[in-house]
């Protein structure tokens, strides 16, 4: 069988320390390989070695052989001619990556074009029948995973799993006998995710060697083929992908698997009506639309005090700006937000998607939530026994909030609205963004502190299985 | 190479942190020494800065005229000194008087928006579409020959750029979760101009504020030339780089000091800068 890649020994390294040991992998044409691991682990370097293209300080060694290039993996350049031809990457959030002065069918001909079939010489005929041709190439490449209606579009008009299928085509077209995929299904939901595999497999069954990168267990489970499991730039477990996801060896790996929403222990779901029932916001035949998007319309519900109620929905269905609206952070187009009477101006509180851009950057967390205390007349106390039950320590307290892990700054985050006692908390998708043993402890935190203090969650989650096995009840929005 | 340690993050390379602050000292060095120039100078040197020997006219260095004496024999150190002290005082007062509104009013469009931004944009869209050095010789019409006019038009023609950069920046922060947060956590104006919107909005304010003096010493010395601004025989950096430069192939040490002033005070303002934003 050959090979689409095979590495030997590959190792990043800067001036003071090692950052990736000693990593083998093979990956046989037609095959995939899933590397799991957390954010931090080495996963982008091991990358960004193959590719060749690390960040000016680091350096590496070891052999890269792409199909039937074989490379010193210090001499980096020398893998730069592979690039399209040989090896494409997928990067994160591909719709970054798109032209969005361009129609999709454009960005891909060019491709065609420019990389696969360069004209012979610069003459214009040449170059007018690789353009024609570039064209109809794209154009059954489109068809070929049902974009043909994307065709004429520009990027900002197609969803988000089409953006990634036309990013694929686009660094697919030089025809690349292996892809390495970056976190291909960060921020999609489950719909969204069984597009990319089914993308994915596709390619598999071009003969297409894949390596993914992700810490998204479910889409290793779907993939098959093999996983690698990584920690602190090490490869600690490798094998197919029913044996490491049955029968995890090392200990890391079992709780990566474990912390995968669908292996979550369900909580004990309460029951909401009569027995509690204390109403802390009505929202009624609330309708919003952007332009001449119509979001939702009439949406009616009652939040109670102390439950935790998920908001479902498909991408772009106006999750997050139904909560805005319940924060009277936006007003609806129609229907009305009732407070319960009583409550303070801060009752109602927010935590965000990426905590590093809901806190000030230039001062230490520290000062953030001393401001807080200051505020509204705190004692510090309360905060620091907050904290070491978030089991938070106090040595953070003193950095700047870019200086901490994003699931350390949530947590943070969480104890800033946890001290002023709020009665609701909106939670906007508060751990899309960590690894999944961070996001099992953010969450179940979240969970146990809010029901702790009596306040009521609304939380949207692109993920069903944290909605199924967290919330009380569901609020769905179609 | 060494033993893995286990944290990922880069380490901050010493060498890089060394020379930011030897260059930020260089800068803050180099002000120092021209603001002494500036307001000790004219007190140590005691020489009058109008006096002439014309007999003396573009005599050498020496040591005890260090820069020599000038087309009419005046001594060019004492009339540099002077010099120094009255264009950057001048320039201090216009950049200040241009930042300090512009910032205020840009911060207050963004905040209010509506109808109060669209009529400070319209003002500030008309000020932008008139040359500068035509409000300032509109003024001069009012009081012929006097000081305000000048001073009072510089800043009218600044003012505008730090509004625009700042409305711009402001309208991103304020839409932004950190201000979001701030505000839901119940915090006032106060505060979210004081930990939100300054500390982004300073170093770009003091970037433009750079150079918008230098922009305001050589625009006072331009309408010095057209007979606008202030008149020979006033020492003032861009009068006397007027005055000097026929004699520069006799003297060229004489052009030579005032230029190298001004150059010397704007080296010293971008050596100020943060790193990030030196680019």
């Amino acid at each position: 069988m050959t090979m689409a890649l095979d590495i030997q020994q590959l190792c990043v390294f800067s001036d003071a320390q090692r950052l990736v040991h000693d990593i083998a992998l093979q990956i046989p044409a037609g095959t995939s390989l899933t590397l799991l691991g957390e954010s931090g682990s080495g996963k982008s370097l091991l990358a960004q070695a193959i590719m060749g293209n690390l960040p000016a300080p680091l350096q590496c060694s070891g052999t890269v052989r792409i199909g039937a290039h074989q490379s010193d993996a210090r001499l980096q350049k020398a893998r730069h001619s592979l690039w399209g031809r040989q090896i494409g990457l997928l990067p994160q959030e591909p719709w970054l990556a798109l032209d969005p002065t361009m129609t999709v069918e454009r960005q891909i001909a060019e491709t065609y074009a420019l990389v696969s079939h360069p004209p012979a010489d610069s003459q214009n005929d040449t170059l007018r029948a690789a353009k024609l041709q570039a064209r109809s190439l794209a154009q059954s490449a489109l068809q070929g995973l049902g974009l043909q209606t994307a065709a004429k579009k520009y990027p900002h008009m197609i969803s988000g799993g089409m953006a990634q299928r036309v990013a694929f085509l686009a660094t697919h077209a030089a025809g690349a006998r292996m892809m390495i995929i970056d976190e291909p299904t960060k921020g999609l939901d489950s719909d969204r995710r069984d597009e990319v595999v089914q993308l994915l497999k596709t390619a598999l069954a071009e003969g297409i060697g894949l390596l993914a990168i992700t810490h998204d267990v479910a889409l290793a489970r779907s993939l098959g083929g093999r996983i690698a499991v990584m920690l602190n730039g090490r490869i600690v477990e490798q094998g197919s992908a029913d044996e490491i996801l049955d029968r995890p060896q090392h200990e890391y790996s079992r709780r990566l698997f474990a912390a995968d929403p669908a292996n979550w222990p369900s909580y004990q779901r309460r029951k909401t009506d009569a027995a509690n029932p204390e109403v802390v916001v009505r929202i009624e035949n609330v309708a919003k639309r952007f332009g001449k998007q119509q979001l939702f319309s009439d949406v009616g519900a009652v939040i109670r005090k102390a439950e935790l109620v998920s908001i479902s929905g498909p991408s772009g269905s106006g999750k997050t700006t139904l909560g805005n609206i319940v924060l009277g952070l936006i007003k609806p187009d129609q229907g009305r937000i009732e407070r319960s009477s009583g409550l303070s101006r801060i009752a109602f509180q927010k935590i965000y998607q990426d905590p590093g851009a809901a806190f000030a950057p230039s001062i230490s967390i520290r000062r953030s939530l001393q401001d807080v205390v200051e505020l509204h007349k705190l004692d510090w106390q309360v905060v620091s026994a907050l904290l070491a039950r978030l089991r938070l320590q106090p040595a953070l307290l003193d950095r700047l909030p870019s200086q901490v892990s994003g699931g350390e700054l949530q947590r943070f985050a969480l104890a800033r609205v946890l001290i002023l006692k709020p009665v609701l908390i909106f939670a906007d998708e508060p751990t899309s963004r960590l690894d999944p043993i961070t996001q099992q402890a953010t969450l179940e935190l979240l969970a146990e502190h809010a029901r702790e203090c009596q306040c009521a969650v609304l939380l949207v989650t692109h993920d069903r299985e944290i909605a199924k096995h967290l919330a009380d009840r569901e609020l769905s929005l179609q | 190479m060494t033993a893995y340690t286990d944290s990922s993050a880069p380490l901050p390379s010493s060498g890089r942190r060394f020379s930011l602050v030897s260059r930020r000292g260089a800068g803050i060095v180099l002000l120092t020494l021209i603001a002494v120039f500036a307001i000790f100078g004219p007190w140590l040197i005691a020489i009058d800065p109008a006096r002439q020997e014309l007999s003396r006219f573009l005599e050498s260095p020496s040591w005890a005229q260090p820069l020599g004496m000038d087309q009419l024999g005046r001594s060019m150190l004492a009339r540099l000194a002077h010099a120094t002290r009255l264009s950057l005082s001048m320039a201090v007062l216009g950049v200040l008087s241009a930042a300090i509104p512009g910032t205020l009013i840009g911060v207050a469009a963004a905040w209010r928006g509506g109808w109060i931004e669209r009529v400070l944009t319209a003002l500030a869209d008309a000020v932008l579409a008139l040359p500068g050095l035509l409000l300032v010789l509109l003024l001069a019409a009012f009081a012929p020959g006097q000081f305000w006019p000048l001073y009072v038009g510089i800043s009218l023609a600044l003012w505008v750029e730090y509004f625009r950069v700042v409305r711009a920046a402001s309208h991103i922060l304020l839409a932004s979760p950190q201000v979001e947060a701030s505000r839901l956590l119940g915090f006032n104006t106060i505060y979210l101009l004081r930990r939100h919107l300054l500390p982004v909005l300073l170093p770009r304010i003091f970037t433009l504020m750079r150079f918008g003096f230098a922009g305001a010493v050589l625009a006072m010395s331009a309408l010095g030339f057209v007979g606008v601004g202030l008149q020979p025989p006033t020492p003032e950096l861009g009068v006397m780089m007027i005055e000097l430069l026929p004699y520069y192939s006799e003297a060229p040490w004489l052009i030579g000091a005032p230029v190298l002033v001004l150059f010397m005070t704007l080296l010293g303002l971008v050596l100020l800068a943060r790193e990030e934003e030196a680019a």
